[in-house]
This record gives C-alpha cells, structure tokens and sequence, in this order.
C-alpha cells in the first residue's frame, strides 16, 4: 500500500516514527514489518 | 519542507488572501522560488521584510528558507533612523519588498537540509528592555508544526483571518501552522487595529479561524455590543494569546460567541510560539462550573503542548509544588533562548528561564501572572499589577488599563494606574473608580494614583509598555 502524505508511521517493535514528506508507493519497514499509521492526536488550532 | 508538503498535496488551494484573487499553494511555491532566486548571488545571509501582513509576507518567510538564509521580519511602524539600527545588526542583509513578487522562479532548486540553521530572526518586544534579535532554527519550528498539527487537516472551506504583525513570532507561526494544515489565511494589513474593518473582513471572507492579542479582542467585544449587526457567522475557533486576557473581557467575548471553540495559547518569542493552550471545554468548564479550581482556570493559560515541560522554581532554583507561585521554566525541542550577539537563556539542563512568574494547579495547569519584574512590592507585600487591571477593566467606562508601581517614602512602591475610557465615554469619576476596585480586590491593592490618557502605550500586539507607562507618570 503507497504511504500518505503528511501521515506519521510507527514501528510496533522499536517506536521509531517517521513523517511522509513526499509520498511514493513504497511501503515502510521497520523490524522487519510494515510500520502502522499513527492515529492523530487532535489538538486545537491556536494560531 | 512546509510549503513543498503543501505545494505538492493541495497545490490548486487557496493558501493566502481573498477568495476573489488569493494565491494558491502552488502560486505561493513559484513565488517563494523567485525571491530565492532573488536572492543568490547577493552574498546575504539574511533576507529582511518591512511590510504589513500582504502575499509577500508567506512569500519572503519561504523564499528564504529556500535559499538558506535566515528570514528576519521587522517592525516596519519604527522610524526609519532604528530600522537601519537594526538592519546594521543582522548584516550582511538584503530587504525583500512586494516587487519581488513580479519575479517567478524558474530554478530547479531543493530545499537546502539544514536543520540547525537559524530559520527566523525576531526582535522581542523589548517591553523591560532594549529588543534582542531572537535566533529560531529550523529544526525548532519544525518540532512545534510536526508535534502539534496533523498535514492538512484542514477543510477546503477553512480560512484563518492573520491581523498579528509579520515581525511577531505569533504572525510567523500563522504562516507556517495554517499552511501546514492547508487553511487558508485572510491577511489583515492592519497598520492601525480598527475592530469594525476586521469583524467586516471576517464575515465577507468566511472566516472559520481566528487569533487575537487580548486589547484587539477587548475592540471586537466592544464594536460587537455597539453594534448587532457586526457578527461572523462561519466563525468556529478563536485563540488568543501575546499578553495577558483579562477574565472579564473573556467572560463578555464567550458570551458574545457562545458557538466558537476559545483556545488560550501561551508562548514567547524563544519558545517558536505556543508551549501550552487551554482549551474549548476548560473554557465552558470554567464558564458553567460551580468548583472553584474549574472556575479558576479562566485564568489560566492551560497545559503543555505535546513535546514541552514547565517547572516552577523559585529565587534559588528549587523546584515548587502545585499553587506555589515562581518562576517559569520550560523545556522542549522547540524551544530556542538563543540570540544574536549575546548569551543564550537555556540552563545547562535544556531549560529556558523565562522571566514569566506563575505557578501550576495541581493538574499541571499553568498560570503565568506576567513578567516577574513587574511585580508591585508595597509595604512587603508582592501585588500583581494584572489582578488590579483586572478589577479596573470590570468598571463599564474602561476599556484599557496599565498598572505599574511607583517610588514612594512611606511603603517602597505605591499602585499608579493609567487608562483610557471606552469609545463613547468622555469621562470618569475617578473616587468612584477608586471605590470600584477597593470593593472588588480591596484598599491595599487600590491605586493611589490614577491617571486618565486617550492612549495607553502599547506594543503593536497589544502588549503594555509598563516602562514607557512608568515613565509617563514618574513625569507626572
């Protein structure tokens, strides 16, 4: 599955975390596994 | 990095001005491009900017972070013998001017990748002393967009009206957040803040977004009880932030826009703007609440944003406890301390000395009472100047208040006041003033002193200029 724009990506074994600033269609791995889109955390826009 | 993210996903997008004639995301990267361009060859290492909130703004900020040099925003009201002061300061510069924007790159250049270059130069407000030139680097700007928003998070129908200076970090962090989240930004030039012009604005542009400093929100509570017909509809979020809100200028502002989500954002220049908000339901919390410590937190400026931490320490640097008033310090890959030419205000440990004075509830919220050396110490006893202001601004004939001490014999410091009257009111019965706030805060924390200006000086973001103020009355 081609990563998303703008979308963190987490590894479930070491907790690294990258941010999509370009996308593509490769597919991230970390440890040997598919790294998981992290869910938002919404915070409120303040400027 | 910002922009290209931008350009790249949404690049058909309003991303700044009116909806009649803005500038896409796309638009504004070939803008960015031609002042880069511009640029090269000129052998600067600062690309300055004197001009109100226009396209060239976004333009200037992006085109010299696409060249690699620092983007140094000025206060383009000062007169013209201290901005060539401080452009002396930031050599070797050049000045960025709307007719750049004539100019469309057409250079095949990436962004350079250098995170620890110095991004942005601003000068602090310089409200206790000479202004410094505040150094942010990339990487820190970064860490306050990446940890804060999510990428275009943004409805196309969302749109941010920006009426902050350029020179402010709050006007530069409108740019980099609201491009980020793909909301479009209806810039206000706003040489002079006039309420009506801006509450027009918001409504013929659709507005969703708004930020204020406290004194414009204080104009727009007015305007709005004048007038009924000036509202904004579409107006779904509101933050303020850059000094001190009064609570009694909030209650009236929640109540005029009981549908719109209030956000209180704390931040200094050195920190890349906010390090801690309160927000929509603290607001309503402490509106409809009956505890106490919920009712309190209207003063409050809320809780760290994801990556920062407070402390509270005291003259020794021990840390405080929960309700025990010091100094504030705070930590975070944010935040920067550094300036031009002299020593930065990061301790050893990471953690920035802000001078601020405030204290933690026992969750963590954070009051910040304003600069430590403000404080009134009359006869032993340390008054904040702001719940005096506070109890002034109650009184329906006030619309500004600035309250600073001043010597005297007898108790060290005496309380001086200096206001000026709300649009409408040619005077005031200054025994009954004296009487207003004695009943309220009571005799001890009365002015003695109070003096009636038709301008209260102020910084161009609303911020009290207590030296100037000071000044004013020592010269009596």
């Amino acid at each position: 599955m081609p990563n998303q724009m703008g979308k963190r990506y987490t590894c479930a074994e070491c907790e690294a975390t990258v941010l999509v600033t370009k996308a593509g269609d490769g597919e991230l791995m970390c440890h040997g596994a598919a790294m998981e889109i992290a869910q938002a955390k919404p915070l409120p826009s303040s400027d | 990095m910002i922009l290209e993210m931008a350009a790249d996903a949404l690049g058909d997008r309003l991303a700044y001005g009116t909806r009649a004639d803005g500038l896409t995301y796309e638009g504004l990267r070939a803008a960015a491009r031609g002042i880069a361009d511009r640029v090269d060859g000129s052998g600067a290492e600062r690309l300055a900017l004197m001009e109100p909130n226009a396209p060239i703004v976004p333009a200037t900020l992006f085109g010299a972070a696409w060249a690699g040099v620092s983007y140094a925003p000025l206060n383009y009201r000062l007169p013209e013998n201290q901005l060539e002061a401080l452009l002396a300061r930031i050599e070797p510069a050049v000045v960025s001017a709307p007719h750049w924007l004539d100019n469309k790159g057409t250079s095949d250049r990436a962004f350079p990748d250098s995170p620890d270059a110095p991004a942005v130069l601003l000068f602090t407000s310089g409200t206790s002393a000479e202004p410094k030139a505040a150094i942010l680097e990339h990487d820190q700007l970064l860490a306050y967009i990446f940890n804060t928003l999510e990428f275009a998070s943004a409805g196309d129908d969302e749109a941010a009206i920006v009426v902050v200076p350029p020179f402010h970090v709050a006007g530069v962090a409108a740019v980099l957040s609201n491009t980020y989240v793909g909301r479009r930004i209806v810039p206000v030039p706003g040489v002079r803040f006039s309420a009506e012009d801006w509450l027009i604005t918001a409504r013929d542009e659709g507005v969703t977004h708004a930020m204020l400093v406290p004194t414009m929100l204080g104009k727009i509570v007015e305007a709005m009880e004048a007038d009924e017909s000036l509202r904004v509809p579409t107006l779904r979020a509101m933050s303020y932030g850059g000094a001190k809100m009064h609570p009694s200028i909030l209650k009236r502002a929640l109540q005029l826009f009981p549908e719109v989500d209030f956000v209180n954002a704390y931040g200094l220049t050195e920190t890349s703007s906010t390090v801690a908000i309160l927000g929509p339901d603290d607001h309503r919390l402490a509106l409809y609440s009956d505890e106490p410590l919920f009712q309190a937190r209207l003063g409050s400026v809320g809780q760290p944003v994801p990556g920062i931490e407070f402390r509270i320490v005291d003259e020794h640097g021990a840390t405080l406890g929960p309700d025990e008033p010091g100094e504030i310090l705070i930590k975070g890959d944010q935040v920067s301390g550094k300036y031009v030419g002299t020593d930065s205000k990061v301790d050893a440990d990471g953690w920035l000395h802000t001078g601020d004075r405030g204290w933690l509830d026992i969750e963590g919220y954070v009051f910040c009472e304003g600069r430590a050396d403000d404080t009134i110490i009359r006869g032993g006893e340390n008054i904040g100047p702001a719940e005096v202001e506070d109890a002034l601004l109650q009184h329906d004939a006030i619309s500004v208040a600035a309250v600073v001490g001043l010597e005297d014999e007898q108790y060290g410091e005496k309380i001086a006041a200096m206001i000026s009257l709300r649009a409408g009111v040619n005077e005031v019965d200054l025994d009954h003033v004296c009487e207003w706030v004695r009943e309220r805060i009571g005799s001890l924390k009365t002015p003695e002193v109070i003096v009636v200006v038709d301008e209260v000086p102020q910084t161009a973001t609303g911020k009290l200029l207590r030296r100037e103020v000071k000044r004013l009355l020592e010269e009596g």
